[in-house]
This record gives C-alpha cells, sequence and structure tokens, in this order.
C-alpha cells in the first residue's frame, strides 16, 4: 500500500475518534470494563486451577496393611498397577516416628503407650485425576486393610474452578454482546457523519474495503485503547490482591511471574481489538450499503 | 464506448422507467439526453455507472457488459466513469484542491501522481487560482467546475452529468455546458441530461430525448431542444 494512501486511512480513522467524542469514551470505557471482568474471572479461574493442580500432583495414596498381610508379595503385586507412579513402604515404627516429629510429642512415651499404628504403603498415581480409580483397585488387594487419600479438597477446588469459569463465560458474554453493541453504533454515526464522503467514494470507484478500513481502524482502535486501559487496571490490582493473599492466607499461593504478567497485558489488548474490529465489523454489515 | 441494446428498467414498484432502449455514443461524442421531468434520464444515466441494473436488455461500457459485472469490479467500472450532479456534492471542510485530491485518494494514488494531477485538472476547469478555497466561498459555477475537476480528475474516458446547470443561472450554465463541450473535444465521451432548453439550443449538437421511458428521437448532428 502507498504512503499516501495509509495517511489517507490513518487521518480518516482518528478524525472520526476525535468527531465521536463521548461516544468513543463510551466504548472505550465499555471494552476496559468487559476485559477487566475478563481478566479478573481469567486470573481467578487460572490460579484455582494451579492450585488444584498442585494438590492434586501431591496426592498420595494411603494403604494400610491388615494384620498378617505379606509386605514383599503386596509390594510386588502393587507394582504390577500402571497407574501407579511411586511406591514407599512406611513401616508402624517410621510412622509413629513421623507423627511424633510432626506434631512435637515425645517418641519414647509414645513408645511406651504401644504403636496403634499400621505398616503402610504410600502410593503416588501417575495422574492425579485418576486417584480414585487407582485407590479402589489397591483397596481389593487381600492384605490392604484401609485406603486413605486427600481427595476432598483438590475435588472441590477444581469444581469451584469450573464454576468460575462459567460465571466468568457468562459475565463475559453479557459483556461482550454490549461492547459490541456499543462500538456498532459509534460505527453507525460515524456512517452517517461519513455519509457524503461515502458516497462520493463510491462514485469515483474506490473499492468496498478501502471505504471499511477507516472504519475498521476505528473499531480496533477503541478496542485497543478499552484493552489497555484494563491492563493497567488489572495488573496492579493483581499486585494489590497477592500481596493482601500472602499476609492473611498464607497457605495460598497466587501464580504472580513475569511471563503470566505479560501474557495478561498481551492478551488484555489483544481481545480489546478483537472486540473492537468485530464491534465495528457488525456495525458496516448492518449499516453500510455496498456500492 | 457505450451501448445499449433493448435495455428496460422496471423498478420493483412497478414503475416501467425505460423500456426498448438502443443508443451508441462513440468515444469523444458529446451527446445532449433531454425529456420531462419522470422520463427517465436519471435511470439511463445510472445504469451506465451501475448504479443500477438492467431488468432488460444489455448495456456495454468500454467493452465490458455492466449488467454481467460482479459487485467487486463496480469500483474499477466506476474509474472509467466520472460523474456529476446538480447538487455538487462537494465536502465543504476540505479545500477545492483537497476535494480534487481527495478522489485520488480513495484509489490508491500515490502523492507524486497527486500533486501532478490536481493542479492540471484545476488548470483545465479554470480555478488555478482557487485551489485554497473552501467550497462554500465559490459561487455555483465555481463548484461545479471543482466537481467536474473531481469527476476528471482520474482521466477516466465517459463523463456522465445528470443536469449539471439545474442550480446555475443562464449565463453560467453556457460556461458550464461550453466546458463538458471542451472537454469531449480531448476525447472524452460526456453525455449530459439536462431540462434547459436555451443551452440545448444553442450548442446544436446530438440531441436524445425520452418520453416516459422511450427514446422518441435521436437527432445526430444540430439538434434543437423542440423536434423540427
Ligand atoms: N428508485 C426508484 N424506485 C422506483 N421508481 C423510481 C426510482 N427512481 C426513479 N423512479 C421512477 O422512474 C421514472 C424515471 O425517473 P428518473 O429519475 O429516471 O427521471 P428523470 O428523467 O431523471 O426525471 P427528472 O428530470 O425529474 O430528474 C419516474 O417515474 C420515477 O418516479
Ligand atoms: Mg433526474
Amino acid at each position: 500500500m502507498r504512503l499516501n494512501t495509509v495517511e489517507f486511512l490513518l487521518t480518516q480513522a482518528w478524525s472520526a475518534i476525535v468527531r465521536n467524542g463521548a461516544i468513543s469514551g463510551a466504548a472505550i470505557t465499555n471494552v476496559a470494563v468487559a476485559l477487566c471482568v475478563l481478566g479478573a474471572f481469567a486470573l481467578t479461574a487460572f490460579n484455582l486451577d494451579q492450585q488444584a493442580r498442585s494438590q492434586a500432583a501431591a496426592v498420595e495414596i494411603t494403604a494400610d496393611l491388615g494384620k498378617g498381610a505379606k509386605k514383599d508379595d503386596l509390594d510386588k503385586a502393587l507394582r504390577q498397577d500402571p497407574g501407579l507412579r511411586s511406591l514407599r513402604f512406611v513401616s508402624k515404627n517410621d510412622a509413629l516416628r513421623d507423627l511424633a516429629q510432626r506434631w512435637d510429642l515425645d517418641l519414647s512415651a509414645l513408645e511406651r503407650i504401644g504403636n496403634p499404628l499400621p505398616d503402610s504403603f504410600h502410593v503416588v498415581p501417575v495422574d492425579p485425576h485418576q486417584v480414585d480409580a487407582l485407590a479402589a483397585r489397591i483397596e481389593q488387594f487381600d492384605g490392604i486393610a484401609d485406603v486413605r487419600y486427600a481427595e476432598q479438597t483438590t475435588q472441590r477446588l477444581l469444581t469451584l474452578a469450573r464454576g468460575i469459569k462459567l460465571a466468568g463465560l457468562i459475565a463475559v458474554l453479557v459483556l461482550g454482546t454490549a461492547t459490541l453493541l456499543l462500538v456498532s453504533v459509534t460505527i453507525r454515526l460515524t456512517i452517517y457523519a461519513r455519509r457524503r464522503e461515502i458516497r462520493i467514494m463510491q462514485l469515483v470507484g474506490a473499492t468496498n474495503w478501502f471505504i471499511r478500513i477507516p472504519f475498521l481502524l476505528e473499531g480496533t482502535f477503541q478496542g485497543a485503547a478499552g484493552g489497555v486501559v484494563a491492563m493497567i487496571l488489572l495488573l496492579p490490582g493483581y499486585s494489590y490482591v497477592q500481596d493482601v493473599i500472602e499476609s492473611s492466607l498464607p497457605f495460598l499461593k497466587l501464580v504472580y511471574s513475569p511471563q503470566m504478567l505479560a501474557l495478561l497485558a498481551v492478551g488484555t489488548v489483544l481481545f480489546g481489538c478483537f472486540f473492537g474490529g468485530l464491534g465495528s465489523l457488525i456495525g458496516l454489515q448492518r449499516h453500510l450499503r455496498d456500492v | 464506448m457505450i451501448h445499449f441494446q433493448d435495455v428496460s428498467v422496471l423498478y420493483p414498484d412497478g414503475t416501467q422507467a425505460l423500456s426498448g432502449v438502443d443508443l451508441h455514443f462513440e468515444r469523444g461524442e458529446f451527446a445532449f439526453l433531454t425529456g420531462a421531468s419522470g422520463s427517465g434520464k436519471s435511470t439511463l444515466l445510472e445504469l451506465i455507472y451501475r448504479e443500477i441494473e438492467p431488468t432488460g436488455g444489455q448495456v456495454i461500457v468500454d467493452g465490458q457488459d455492466v449488467s454481467q459485472l460482479p459487485r467487486h469490479l463496480v469500483p474499477l467500472l466506476r474509474r472509467k466513469v466520472g460523474v456529476i450532479f446538480q447538487d455538487f456534492r462537494l465536502l465543504p471542510q476540505r479545500t477545492v484542491w483537497e476535494n480534487v485530491g481527495f478522489a485520488l485518494d480513495v484509489i490508491g494514488t500515490s502523492r507524486r501522481d497527486k500533486h501532478r494531477k490536481v493542479p492540471l485538472v484545476l488548470e483545465l476547469v479554470g480555478l488555478g487560482d482557487r485551489a485554497d478555497s473552501y467550497p462554500d466561498h465559490l459561487s455555483g459555477g465555481e463548484q461545479q467546475r471543482v466537481c467536474i475537476a473531481r469527476a476528471l480528475v482520474n482521466t477516466p474516458p465517459l463523463l456522465i452529468a445528470d443536469e449539471p446547470t439545474g442550480n446555475l443561472d443562464p449565463a453560467i450554465s453556457r460556461t458550464i455546458v461550453q466546458l463538458l463541450a471542451d472537454i469531449a473535444e480531448r476525447g472524452t465521451t460526456v453525455v449530459c441530461a439536462t431540462h434547459d432548453t436555451n443551452i440545448v439550443d444553442i450548442m446544436q449538437r446530438r440531441v436524445v430525448e425520452l418520453v416516459q421511458g422511450v427514446v422518441v428521437r435521436d437527432a445526430k448532428e444540430g439538434g434543437g431542444y423542440h423536434a423540427a
């Protein structure tokens, strides 16, 4: 494309944005709000997911041995299971020592009472999501008295993450529709303000795409501007929330890496461009008569 | 240059605007299109720049069957056909120079070509010294010259004028029509629809007369507004 042409198209788009001042501002604000909500939901869902994943990854099945169980035979048999990543035997004495250590108790006193703990296997599954099935299979073995694992918190986190994603999706659909409408309204205003110019363009042989480009630029710019505003709000907002959580709920670790923040920033702006471009396409489709 | 073969136009509301029109315009020809209001003059001209399509027959412009033209090629046809109107259709926020340059900007002309062509065409229509004026500061005749310049700046082989003097007083009208005739002398085919009896009689050129969508007269040379 020629320099003159690029300059022409950009000037057209820019003057439209300036002329539509207030309504452009409304569209940009709307894009920003929509993207902030989208970003907040995405961050929450992402963190819950991570949390659930790391919990799931740490999932360990504790299989207690019954009285008179043959430890070595069971060990061999359990290792046949393809869903098992690793297996570790913990004798009742080791278990008692762990317990004493974890709760800071006097080991010799405990030993005098008599050790109530059973021998056990600690089993790590290959796939944390398959922990149920693996536990069920282990329970079938002769000599296994009881099987325990911390599944509930993981499941709850995963369910919560699913719920948040769904709520986010609905919010984004609603806000996204509003955004598209607003952008297409500004495009309609521009088409109206430009109807003489458009008519002349059509008469002197401008192509339909040439006529559309300034409008697409206008919408995309509004989207991008909204994206930048959202980014400016989201990044410090997230780091603030992270600080608060770190100090009040230290066991919760939010994901906070430069890569993720960069992704968030770029993603917000790209999403904004997408919304803006799509909004102006819709506006053009509905309000611009072709040649 | 332009061939109408048994062309008819039936508007969706049932108005038969043209029927059985057979016409030929040669390269460099100047012709008037006359007829009462509602006789189909604008309709006939709109066929040439594919503002509308014929419902019967063929319209061939510069060797191309306009009715068969796919939509995406319509802009390319329009680049070969300059059009001017009674109501000038200038952009008030742009100067004369910019109004004319606009027609080149929107078809992707380079800045260099634009700066070469715009002054030439402004000189041609006699507005060399008004390049920086705004349309509102020009007389009607001058505004119509700007339109002619805009229509011609891309050097199309055809110029279509739909009542170009409708808003102008008789003296100015004559100079505008004389300018159109001069443009035809340079090889551009000019078809000019008009109500203006006076001008047609003075110019003594080809006259095509429409009555209710039918060509009733085609006086090749030296035609007056009314049949002799
Ligand atoms: N878009 C349209 N839909 C329906 N009928 C139309 C349309 N445009 C024009 N007509 C009708 O077609 C006929 C021819 O109209 P046209 O505008 O071509 O006449 P004209 O000779 O240019 O008239 P004028 O001198 O008033 O400009 C008229 O009866 C008019 O009412
Ligand atoms: Mg007319």
